[in-house]
């Protein structure tokens, strides 16, 4: 009999299980560490970062995650040695192999570095080096040595002339395959402003993916006391990023531009749909780009994650809601590992039926991503 | 079968840890001078919940009203966060999610709390020459089904 | 037939020509030194594609449009809740909001509650002063014509449930009155967290997110909680939303629920409880199974009141709705789940909802 210390952070897995069905994992979060960064970034840029830091606060400083700093408990890489750096969850390749990658057979893994999400609206100059300083570590640290792992592009969102250079910098690498933009953005996605980006990612046949968190300003809304509040709202954040797109004209103006809604669920989708299609009928001379149902629109060009997967009272009302969408076939598995709501990639999906799932596992991200799935998944 | 897992003294009052005896994973908790196991295996999605946090259950009227009931103690599964009776492995989410059939004894919860319908396993403790003995003959009813 | 119950009607002063009797000179002189009017577009809140004139601002042209007009299937009105949303978008200066009120108010007594007894009022109260806010609600406590507070949808920096407003909540709790969250509001705060919208049809749809971010305040600060008696109308904000945010919240709380230990239910069981939706808008699917699934799966006949909402235009979903209900949840929608809401009209506790599936007509029509 072994024991073993459940403070300490282990590297060992829970009881290894296997899937039937391999698995893309369309929403993992790797942390980049400062040192790591800092090698990475040039000066003047290494002295700034270094002496000054960044000046967007990321959102935990805004609301404190209240369940274990926001990560699983579990996915704390073993300490160095003393007096050496923190080491976050999300840092370590190795325990991502063992607790996500191997268990779980994930064929392919598609990494979102959330820290571009604040460090894409700095400075241009500052910003620029930044997201090209993630980049970089995210080739060295992630993607040379593990090769079932994709990732996205960090971009100076909010600085479109760099963020476009950055996206043409990255987009020969086929191991990048989509452009990141957050849900928190200093004007709606519909802005002028950000048409070049869109334009570049569809340019290079990359979708852009919408993910929670940058620089959130709640006005009409009125600002939240809690986590539990900012987090149950984040659904609403991407459903207002959809609305913004589709009304705002576009998926009109840019026609072969592709997104992914990442970690803000699905089942609020239909209802909102039911919403634009009502709304469009007496709001034509609103929007006169817009000459046929929103939905049909949304049908063609959005993508959806399933994480954080909904657990209604009546479980077959999640397979009804998903299947009102009418888009089952763009909806991706996401575990968000290694965040505390991460969804098990065996059991998160057993609620819906089976033909319903299976698709979401790997098949519908291979087609998106253009993966190449090992034979023999069907099961 | 009854299995000395660790030394009683090892584990100062508050502390808990996960022992694995063949293949499974025990999380033994001290109270107190009491003892208590459950299975490292939450019924949610499956977390190893020993590897979880452990605190009193906290108990308020409102926002400036809240305490710690340091005598119910709660394990919190390290995924998702759901809390667990570290004595009779009872949950206090209601929910309708079915729970896997399991043996445990159920207890009246702190004030406030719903008991809900999750169980973790929890296996008998007891303290023998200074060791903590797991019995884990108490079977679960039925089986985990695939 | 069902009398209708109207749960959301609204009125307006044509201009500021009939508040002025309910103004002090001072803020007579101000409106006018600002050249302020009653726009019934509301600072692009209804612009004219959105309404069928403007709201009635005498009680013939009330009666006319709304109370002596045929409901659907040609019912009869037996009561409507008038709303009168002319000061929502009033500026920051909360004196003024608090005299707008006040005036806003009387003029709704003197105007239709005085001499109609179909009519119930609705309680526009100043929001930029809280105290205010109390004072006015205490003021109109003891009128039974007036039934509701009437709060912007959209407004302050601080969501409803914050403490802050909570003797606002307390004051219409103890006075029986019903909270109603309206669309809307102050138009100089953007409706979504990256800022205004390019159109009108984002801006419209917003109050949807507006009104679940309010709820999810009032949950997680306590308010349902602490004050049981208070009951929410949302009014003109959508509620085929509700069922994925309730299935949200209440995982989410069953995980961090440690950082609101006062929130000692699952969130869905106070809204289902405390909480009802306005039938205009409501945004429902078109094929006639998923309309069954989608009214199932909402509880539509529990949690719905029937609004005309005249005069604005929100599409045909309410039409919709109504053919898909059966004859007891059509019923409950067009009269009884209101008749029981409301003080006066009938029993006012809050009833539990049993979670059972509603019942539908075996067919849809048409």
């Amino acid at each position: 009999m072994t024991t073993i210390d459940s403070t300490a952070a282990t590297t060992r897995a829970p009881a290894r299980r296997r899937t039937r069905t391999p698995i893309v994992d369309a929403d993992i979060h790797p942390v980049v560490t400062p040192d790591r960064l800092a090698a990475a970034l040039p000066e003047p840029w290494r002295r700034r970062f270094l002496r000054f830091g960044l000046r967007g606060a990321p959102p935990p400083a805004v609301y404190p995650r209240v369940r274990h700093g926001g990560m699983r408990r579990d996915s704390h890489p073993a300490a160095g040695p003393p007096g050496s750096a923190v080491r976050p969850p999300g840092s370590d390749l190795d325990l991502m192999r063992s607790q996500l990658l191997d268990p779980y057979d994930v064929v392919a893994g598609v990494l979102i570095p959330m820290q571009g999400h604040t460090a894409g609206a700095e400075e241009p100059a500052f910003a620029a080096a930044l997201c090209r300083a993630y980049n970089d570590v995210l080739v060295t640290d992630w993607l040379d040595p593990e090769p079932r792992l994709r990732a996205s592009i960090c971009i100076p969102h909010e600085s479109p002339a760099e963020a476009v250079a950055e996206i043409e910098r990255r987009a020969a690498d086929p191991r990048f395959v989509q452009v990141l933009f957050p849900s928190g953005t200093f004007l709606p996605w519909s802005d002028a402003k950000y048409r070049p980006i869109y334009a570049a990612a569809a340019a290079h046949g990359l979708p852009v993916a919408i993910h929670l968190g940058g620089t959130e300003g709640h006005r009409g809304d009125g600002w939240p006391s809690f986590y539990l509040e900012q987090h149950a709202w984040y659904g609403n954040a991407v459903a207002v990023a959809l609305t913004g797109l589709v009304a705002g004209g576009v998926l009109e103006a840019v026609p072969d531009l592709q997104v992914v809604l990442v970690e803000g669920g699905v089942s609020w989708l239909p209802s909102l749909l039911w919403g634009l299609d009502d709304a469009w009928e007496l709001c034509r001379d609103d929007v006169p780009w817009l000459t046929r149902p929103p939905s049909e629109i949304v049908r063609e060009r959005l993508w959806f994650t399933t994480q954080p997967i909904d657990e209604p009272p009546v479980p077959a009302h999640l397979a009804t809601t998903w299947e009102q969408t009418g888009m089952t076939d763009r909806i991706l598995f996401s575990s968000d590992y290694p965040h505390w709501d991460f969804d098990d990639p065996i059991t998160a999906l057993r609620v819906l039926p089976a033909a319903l799932r299976r698709p979401m596992a790997a098949a519908n991200a291979a087609r998106l991503y253009g993966l190449t799935l090992p034979g023999g998944d069907d099961d | 079968m009854r299995l000395a897992v660790l030394p009683a003294d090892e584990l100062a009052p508050g502390e808990h840890r996960v022992v694995r005896v063949g293949t499974r994973s025990i999380g033994v908790f001290r109270v107190g001078d009491d003892y208590y196991a459950l299975a490292d295996h939450c019924p949610h999605q499956g977390g190893p919940l020993c590897r979880g946090s452990v605190a009193g259950a906290p108990v308020a009227t409102g926002p400036s009203d809240v305490r710690l009931d340091e005598g119910h103690v709660l394990v919190a599964c390290p995924w998702h966060g759901w809390e667990y009776d570290v004595r009779t492995g009872r949950s206090y989410q209601p929910g309708d999610a079915p729970a896997r059939s399991l043996p445990a004894s159920v207890e009246p919860g702190p004030p406030g709390m719903t008991p809900g319908p999750y169980t973790a396993e929890t296996f008998e403790v007891t303290v023998e020459d200074r060791w903590v003995v797991v019995d884990t003959g108490r079977r679960p009813v039925t089986e985990e089904t695939s | 037939m069902t009398e209708l119950f109207d749960a959301d009607t609204h009125v307006a002063p044509a201009s500021f020509a009939d508040l002025a009797g309910s103004l002090s000179p001072y803020w007579r002189d101000y409106a006018a030194g600002a050249a302020l009017r009653a726009d019934p577009v509301q600072a692009s809140a209804y612009p004219p594609a959105m309404v069928d004139g403007p709201a009635p601002h005498d009680l013939a042209s009330l009666r006319a449009a709304v109370l002596d007009a045929p409901g659907p299937g040609g019912a009869r009105t037996g009561t409507a809740v008038l709303t009168c949303t002319t000061a929502f978008d009033v500026s920051r200066n909360h004196a003024f909001e608090a005299a707008l009120c006040r005036a806003v108010n009387t003029w709704t007594a003197q105007t239709f509650l005085d001499h109609e007894p179909r009519a119930r009022g609705s309680v526009a109260v100043p929001l930029g002063d809280p105290a205010a806010a109390v004072a006015e609600i205490e003021h109109r406590a003891g009128d039974p014509r007036f039934v509701q507070v009437l709060l912007p949808v959209r407004g302050h920096d601080l969501r409803w449930g914050h403490p802050v407003f909570r003797p606002v909540l307390a004051a219409a709790a103890a006075a029986g009155l019903v909270v109603t969250l309206h669309a809307w509001g102050r138009v100089g705060s953007a409706p979504t967290t990256t800022g205004f919208t390019h159109t009108y049809l984002q801006d419209y749809l917003s109050h949807g997110q507006v009104a679940q971010s309010q709820l999810v305040s009032l949950v997680a600060e306590g308010a349902l909680g602490a004050l049981p008696a208070l009951r929410v109308t949302v009014a003109e904000c959508g509620s085929s939303w509700l069922p994925p945010l309730l299935w949200r919240l209440d995982k989410e709380w069953r995980g961090i629920r440690r950082e609101v230990p006062w929130v000692d239910r699952p969130p869905s069981r106070y809204v289902r409880e405390q909480v009802r939706f306005t039938t205009a808008p409501i945004h429902l699917p078109r094929d006639p199974a998923e309309l069954r699934d989608a009214l199932d799966v909402l509880g539509a006949a529990e949690l719905l009141l029937h609004a005309g909402d005249h005069p604005h235009r929100h599409g045909d979903g309410a039409a919709r709705l109504l053919d898909a209900l059966d004859p007891a949840g059509r019923a409950a929608v067009l009269h009884g789940n209101a008749a029981g809401w409301y003080r006066g009209a009938g029993a006012v506790v809050p009833h539990v909802p049993a979670p059972a599936p509603v019942r539908h007509a075996p067919e849809v029509p048409r």
